[in-house]
């Protein structure tokens, strides 16, 4: 049997709900909300994710405040690829619906170039959180690692997933930039004042081998891990071409 | 009118493609270059630009010497401002490929150099690398036909070079002092 249609709110031009499925009720207007899914998916995902690939290696200088680029460490991109791999078992990503020969020959490298994204996104985001050097980055590391790893094997949904790579994120970006940033002295102080006027920070600084960097280094990086999860948000389990 | 949409879409991951494309190379020349500032950046970036349009132009042949700033760095040269002369002629010929200019840096090397009783090495030795690198480009028939040179050809200059790098007897003869710079 079937029922009067009824029209959904916003999208009441495109589409119609019947009890058992729904149908395009004006082709024209379906096309255009495939046109704002192609933007978001091939124009605005890979751009963020490449925005958080640029902000990820991003330091200022506690001494005179001028950039940094950091390039990732080995170790990034042997956790972005866990990273990546954890996405595809969890169903956050389904391979197929990304790279298929059933998608157009563009279709397949766009989707290709964000994938990419994800992954340089994924080692900038692991560059940005974890220390830089000395103890505290080794420490830091053995913990993302054994999250990642037992997640590898533990029965996840993407929900379940995404939930436990924030909690990870947040938890290591407070280590790094709420923690070690104020156990550290100030930059651009001598290390004779510093001794004097902080004992405490000066020793931190020397026995952890802390870099000093500048404020604004936790904000650029606290926008990096939000557009980073905002770009997760965005990302479907499959692209249609 | 579906299908004129269908064609957008298929724009729309077209120009998705080239913003990610150009984006990235953005970033690994951001990360290549390092700048420790907006203003270090633009000037890499246009560094990187005429040194991309310089690679460009000995690519398809068209690569030539900037003749105004020769001129300059000729005028320079001649009034003894012999590093001023060589950052202006550098500039002539970045890639480094036009015989004529090379041989007037090794000659500003070789004049700003020479001293009365003791040469500078390190301007002489110089000299002798950028002398050589003129010798290859322009080969032996190079004859210059500058009035104010009295060393013709690189290889001469280079000899000459060569020369004032060698300690001889010849350096402690106290005649020496009457030798001219040539």
């Amino acid at each position: 049997m079937i029922d009067t249609p009824e029209k959904i709110d916003g999208e009441n031009e495109a589409i119609v709900v019947t009890s058992d499925a729904i149908v395009p009720a004006d082709e024209t207007a379906l096309e255009k909300i495939k046109a704002r899914r192609a933007v978001l998916h091939h124009v605005f995902l890979p751009t963020l994710l490449l925005l958080v690939a640029l902000l990820g290696g991003i330091r200022f200088s506690g001494r005179d405040g001028s950039i940094m680029f950091l390039p990732p460490a080995l170790i990034c991109l042997f956790f972005a690829a866990a990273l990546i791999a954890l996405f595809l078992r969890a169903g956050l990503i389904d391979l197929q619906g990304w790279v298929s020969e059933r998608l157009s020959l563009i279709g397949n490298i766009s989707n290709g170039v964000t994938l990419a994204a994800l992954f340089f996104a994924s080692a900038q985001i692991f560059n940005s959180i974890l220390p830089e050097q000395g103890l505290p980055f080794w420490i830091v590391s053995f913990c993302v690692f054994w999250t990642l790893w037992n997640n590898l094997f533990a029965e996840l949904n993407s929900l379940k997933l995404l939930r436990s790579l924030t909690a990870m994120f947040v938890l290591a970006f407070a280590v790094k930039y709420l923690l070690l940033a104020n156990m550290t002295k100030p930059g651009n102080e001598g290390w004779l004042n510093s001794l004097i006027n902080n004992p405490a920070q000066t020793a931190a600084t020397w026995m952890l081998d802390l870099p000093q960097f500048d404020a604004a280094t936790g904000y650029v990086q606290f926008f990096t891990l939000a557009l980073f999860v905002i770009a997760l948000y965005f990302i479907p389990r499959a692209i249609e071409d | 009118m579906s299908e004129i949409i269908a064609v957008k879409s298929r724009h729309i991951q077209i120009f998705g493609l080239v913003v990610s494309i150009v984006f990235g190379v953005f970033i690994l020349f951001v990360y290549a270059t390092a700048p420790r500032s907006i203003l270090e950046l633009t000037t890499k970036a246009g560094e990187t630009v005429s040194k991309a349009i310089n690679t460009g132009q000995v690519v398809t042949g068209t690569y030539g010497v900037d003749e105004a700033k020769f001129q300059r760095g000729l005028a320079l040269f001649r009034d003894q401002d012999y590093p001023g002369a060589r950052a202006l002629f550098a500039d002539a010929d970045p890639e480094k490929r036009d015989g004529r200019t090379q041989f007037y840096i090794a000659y500003s090397f070789y004049r700003q150099g020479w001293g009365r009783f003791s040469n500078d090495d390190g301007l002489f030795k110089r000299g002798v690398e950028t002398g050589k690198h003129a010798q290859t480009l322009i080969g032996g028939d190079f004859v210059s036909d500058d009035a104010d040179l009295k060393l013709k050809t690189p290889a001469a200059l280079v000899s000459e070079l060569e020369e004032g790098l060698r300690v001889t007897a010849d350096d402690f003869n106290p005649l020496r002092a009457l030798n001219e710079r040539k």
